[in-house]
């Protein structure tokens, strides 16, 4: 497969009334053909330097950034017909209809007017087009930004935080769309915080914690390689449980009693649970890998997972010490 | 081309240009209509009754000179005469000049002597308007964002800003030529109808247009100041800040500044003289300093220079031209965050 964005050592310094802020320190991304790849990461890791860096809004102090096999910022002119993008809830003339500020769009890129309504319709804004802009809600502002990046019919579509103000019901057709857009051989670059939302949409993702790659990959890869290995052990008889208990501590496994079931951590292979109970007569009726999910990865990955009484304060997340990470792309 | 076609459209959506348009349109009607209804037509009637009124007013004054002079010399010798004995024993008498017809005369628009004057206002108010629409057209495309959505279409930045700005001087030109048209045509029939039109020769069709030429000029120029601060400071507002610090304390700072440290030609300085030499060709400033050794056997001869619109011209475009650098160049190298 062909990666149509590629990120090699990518460093943004910006310079700050604080004193300069290394935003993106060697960051790295691939992104696959045809894939929906979630970006995420905590807040200001540095998601949208990285998507402005792209897109030429932002110069980088170093890196190797390409779109479609074109080197960036330099032929960018080439490529951006194929790039469509928001960032960060975008903002727009607020006197302007949605359907003039998507018509001078449509001019600018030197696209056919017919577009306009394709997209006003996908969006579902069809009906509040000729409204101005600054009597829309949250979320028509945001189903605005998404039909801007649509309108070019794009084979790169950039999305930071979409999501952002959508109301359930357009959270799904958000996420339909974004199934059949992938589907129809469009690669999606999606950065969210809803990771619940990612799980079930993207084919892999990359995330970023203060600036750097912490994990990249396949959704199940790095679920796998970041799943804390534990495993939930039932018997057939619950008051075998303290002996079962007894023979693995004993086999050199760490776990918790629990009144029905024990939990061992650092499993590598369950089956060998079951060989040493059996050994000793222990029936097990259930023994099930703990599947994590993506929220209990990234939250260990960037260590950011809230402690009770204190108050986590952003930046306050895990930098690597190289641009190492788990599993690669 | 097809970002051009863009940026035309836009120029035109934009509510605050469109309004800006209609009020220079609505101040210069009304200022037309004043003008209309405050001039008169002189007929064969009111310039004999002018005159009548002159020739009595004239009499008036001769027969109260008399008298008084009468009263100063049968005042006896030794007795205090009355303070304006002085005057009128001098042998100052009225003459008949001082009481012309056209004094008594309602006023008339004569379109030879006074459509040039005119030509200043218009170049004047249309020059404010030109400004805020210059600044707005690009201020407000950045302060809405909307100029990063533009970018993530048309990522040569150089372009965009050099489209908008030459979309920007051609329909300033165009509101321009269409607003001076409309008030040549308004004070042209205010001539008609209101005054005369007399001795208008090519030569003095020449001369205002010349003189409406550079009122244009100062329009754009105007306009494309307004443009240059607002995409440096990438607000509108920065721009008006800018011009108001510069036309309010700058200029008075600047004045009470040159007074004090005494500097020959203050006037050569400040704002309004050089608008002053731009749309009238040339105006004289004096040096208010001059050294009184140069008053040789008490013939004090007053200082002066001219400054031409040529030596404005090439300041105000060298000016201009320092700002479109400086914000093409920062356009080109600052982030857009
Ligand atoms: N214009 C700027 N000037 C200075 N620092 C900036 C600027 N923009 C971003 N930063 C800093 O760069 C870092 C990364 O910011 P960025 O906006 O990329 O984060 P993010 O990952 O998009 O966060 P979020 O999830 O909150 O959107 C932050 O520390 C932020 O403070
Ligand atoms: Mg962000």
């Amino acid at each position: 497969m062909t990666a149509v964005l590629e990120i090699q050592g990518l460093t943004k310094t910006y310079r700050a009334r604080g004193g300069p802020r290394r935003a993106l320190d060697g960051f790295e991304m691939y992104v696959e053909a045809g894939q929906v790849h979630g970006f995420l990461g905590p807040n200001g890791s540095g998601k949208t330097t990285t998507l402005r860096t792209l897109l030429g809004l932002i110069r980088p102090d170093s890196g190797d950034l390409r779109i479609l096999g074109r080197p960036v910022p330099a032929e960018l002119p080439q490529v951006i017909a194929h790039v469509g993008a928001i960032v960060e809830s975008p903002q727009f003339f607020p006197h302007f209809s949605a359907r003039d500020t998507l018509s001078l769009l449509a001019d600018a890129g030197n696209l056919p007017q017919s577009r306009v309504d394709w997209a006003l319709e996908l969006v579902g804004l069809r009906d509040r087009a000729k409204e101005r802009v600054k009597t829309y809600s949250l979320g028509m502002k945001q189903r605005l930004a998404v039909a801007s990046a649509l309108l070019k019919q794009p084979k790169l579509l950039i999305l930071d935080e979409p999501a952002n103000g959508l109301d359930p019901g357009g959270i799904r057709e958000m996420r339909d769309m974004m199934a059949t857009l992938s589907a129809g051989g469009m690669t999606v670059v999606l950065s969210s915080h809803i990771l619940g939302e990612v799980q079930l949409i993207c084919d892999s993702v990359t995330i970023i914690s203060l600036g750097r790659r912490v994990a990249a990959g396949p959704v199940a890869e790095v679920l796998q390689a970041h799943s804390s290995g534990q495993v939930r052990v039932a018997l057939e008889t619950a008051a075998d449980l303290s002996a079962a208990a007894q023979v693995l501590v004993a086999a050199g496994m760490q776990l918790q009693a629990h009144a029905d079931h024990l939990m061992l951590t650092g499993v590598d292979k369950p089956a060998l649970v079951a060989r040493l109970l059996a050994e000793r007569q222990l029936y097990v009726s259930e023994l099930a890998p703990v599947h994590a999910d993506l929220e209990s990865v990234f939250l260990e990955l960037t260590g950011t997972a809230p402690v009770p009484g204190q108050a986590r304060q952003v930046d306050q997340s895990v930098k690597p010490d190289t641009a190492q990470d788990g599993v690669s792309a | 081309m097809s970002l051009v076609r863009a940026e035309r459209r836009r120029f035109f959506k934009r509510r605050l240009i469109k309004w800006l348009v209609v009020v220079g349109v609505v101040i210069l009607g009304v200022i037309a209509t004043a003008v209309f209804f405050d001039n008169q037509k002189v007929s064969a009637e009111t310039l004999a009754s002018a005159e009548a009124k002159a020739e009595a007013e004239y009499d008036f004054a001769m027969a109260d000179f008399q008298r008084q002079l009468k009263a100063c010399q049968e005042v006896p010798s030794g007795n205090v005469k009355p303070e304006y004995c002085q005057w009128v024993e001098s042998g100052e008498q009225p003459q008949r000049d001082w009481y012309r017809a056209e004094y008594y005369m309602p006023s008339t628009f004569v379109f030879k002597g006074q459509f040039e004057e005119m030509i200043v206002v218009w170049a004047a108010i249309m020059a404010v308007i030109a400004f805020v629409i210059g600044a707005s057209f690009v201020g407000a495309e950045w302060s809405t964002g909307s100029m990063s959505s533009l970018l993530t279409w048309r990522p040569k930045r150089m372009s965009v800003l050099g489209t908008k700005l030459a979309v920007l001087v051609g329909w300033l030109t165009t509101i321009a030529v269409v607003t001076g048209g409309l008030w040549t045509a308004a004070l042209w029939a205010t001539a008609v109808y209101r005054g005369s039109t007399a001795g208008m020769t090519p030569g003095t069709w020449q001369s205002l247009g010349l003189t409406g030429l550079r009122g244009l000029g100062l329009i754009v120029a105007i306009g494309v100041l307004g443009f240059a601060l607002a995409t440096l400071g990438r607000h509108t507002g920065v721009a008006l800040g800018v011009a108001l610090a510069v036309v309010v304390v700058g200029q008075v700072g600047l004045t009470i500044l040159l007074l004090m440290l005494r500097v020959p030609y203050p006037e050569m300085y400040l704002i309004p003289t050089h608008l002053q030499a731009w749309m009238s060709k040339v105006v004289q400033v004096s040096n208010p300093f001059a050294n009184p050794a140069d008053c040789m056997g008490g013939q004090c001869v007053e200082q002066v220079k001219s400054i031409t619109w040529q030596d404005t011209g090439s300041i105000t475009l060298g000016a201009i031209v320092v700002l479109l650098v400086l914000a093409f160049w920062q356009m080109r190298r600052r982030d857009v965050s």
